[in-house]
């Protein structure tokens, strides 16, 4: 049977990864830190997938951050999406050059049609993460590119539609309200696409414990959980929160 | 032990790189030049992206020619992984129609079910062939990393273990020195390695 994915994301900015609550980001350490704090060789036995996200705001360096890329993954055999900033195929092969199986574009879907097209072209549909960041007021959501500072004219249902048709692999649904504070998921616009979206979901945004996590993992039209939460699953977080989903016979993975 | 990595321009490169290195490999080779390639104790062919793309990379390095001879003669053991184990079929639908290596009779479909989210995208169960040498020491049904939007199938025994994702395809497949995986080992955690060591121990 096809497992759900717990998937970790890591927030970059020039040199220091972040804890960020609604999209403001507050430093906690540079790559020495998290290999201290986090032992990335071990907790990747708890996690199905990383995700890394250069959030830069001034200076996009992609060449600084693929090199912390590329140090950060080695001896981790799981699956590594990397983004934040591509605006050329060069940026993408640098990434992909550096550990990053798969990308994560956000701005472009938008703003560079054409440039998603070839490199789902070049590196293949699952190659290809779309990263949607939005806010929910009510009923209303509006989507937001450029780090959450810019907001679309455009419905999220359409929205979906219009990625899907660029042949992204997958949706990573990020809420910029929850995100950060721990308070769990942001169902609302979740619900509204979950059942309708042809390509797998992961949602993001709020989870703050295993019980959040699970919440989502139990929701059958949702292929993964993501977490970018630091501070909450510090330590033994991540390894304890999935021997508790493990105990919980959720559909996840296991390794001999 | 030497291992090349069969260099045609798709795919990544570091974490199979890196997950041969973690299992003391002390020679691993990219290249695409016939002397390295017949050198080598044991070849991988990678690949992430379009079946037309590669197979077009392939011939135009003149490689279809040169794995012929160095796997159907020699009999050098060759492991795909994910594309380049569909690259050593028949033919593939994806794009239209593009004829592979054609190492082992099997074709490359479209996932073709209603609702299915494609790609497949996640850890899957794997159902062991018996006897299999690639799986050894590790559990029927365990876990393994999969992405990849087109299935294997083929009417031949060719020793294949299968997933269930919709239908069942093939996943993997052992004749004599060629082995292929649709999933990622390097991407599959401990069990991934495991079969990365099985295929450098048993092939």
């Amino acid at each position: 049977m096809l497992r759900k994915r717990i998937i970790f994301t890591l927030i970059y900015e020039n040199g220091f990864f972040n804890q960020s609550r609604n999209f403001r980001l507050q430093k906690v350490g540079n790559l020495r830190w998290l290999e201290k704090n986090y032992k990335f060789q071990d907790i990747a036995f708890s996690l199905d997938e990383l995700i890394v996200l250069n959030a830069s705001k001034n200076d996009k360096n992609i060449a600084d951050f693929a090199r912390i890329l590329n140090k950060l993954v080695d001896d981790v055999f799981i699956p590594i999406a990397a983004g934040g900033g591509i605006r050329s195929l060069g940026d993408a092969k640098m990434l992909f050059d550096n550990g990053a199986d798969k990308i994560v574009l956000n701005t472009i879907l938008h703003t560079n049609k054409n440039l998603v097209q070839q490199l789902v072209s070049k590196y293949g549909s699952q190659s290809i993460v779309a990263s949607i960041d939005y806010k929910a007021n009510d009923d209303n959501i509006s989507i937001y590119i450029k780090n959450g500072t810019e907001e679309l004219d455009i419905g999220l249902e359409q929205y979906i539609k219009d990625i899907e048709d660029l042949k992204v692999g997958e949706v990573y649904l990020n809420s910029i309200d929850k995100d950060g504070t721990g308070f769990g998921y942001e169902f609302g616009a979740i619900n509204k696409i979950s059942k309708s979206i042809n390509v797998p979901l992961i949602i993001a945004g709020g989870a703050g414990n295993e019980q959040h996590l699970i919440t989502g993992l139990e929701d059958t039209n949702i292929s993964a959980v993501a977490t970018a939460n630091l501070f909450n699953f510090i330590g033994d977080g991540l390894p304890n929160a999935r021997k508790k989903i493990l105990e919980k016979n959720i559909n996840v993975a296991s390794w001999n | 032990m030497k291992i090349v990595i069969v260099d045609y321009g798709m795919g990544n490169i570091k974490s199979v790189t890196s997950a041969l290195k973690y299992l003391r490999v002390d020679d691993i080779l990219l290249s695409n030049d016939i002397v390295d390639l017949k050198s080598a104790d044991k070849l991988i062919l990678p690949g992430v992206g379009s079946f037309a793309k590669a197979m077009g990379n392939i011939k135009k390095l003149n490689l279809d020619e040169v794995l012929k001879t160095i796997v159907l003669e020699d009999k050098k053991p060759i492991l795909g992984i994910c594309l380049g184990m569909q690259l050593m079929a028949t033919a593939s639908e994806e794009d239209g129609f593009t004829k592979g290596l054609n190492f082992i009779t099997a074709s490359i479909n479209k996932f073709n079910i209603e609702n299915l989210k494609v790609p497949h995208v996640g850890f899957n169960q794997v159902t062991f062939h018996q006897n299999s040498k690639l799986y050894e020491g590790l559990k029927d049904q365990s876990d393994f990393y999969f992405t990849h939007s087109f299935q294997m199938q083929s009417k031949q025994n060719i020793n294949q273990s299968t997933c269930n994702y919709g239908n069942d395809f093939i996943v993997s497949y052992e004749i004599d020195n060629i082995a292929g995986v649709q999933f990622h080992p390097e991407l599959s955690q401990t069990n991934g390695l495991k079969l990365l060591e099985n295929f450098i121990k048993n092939f």
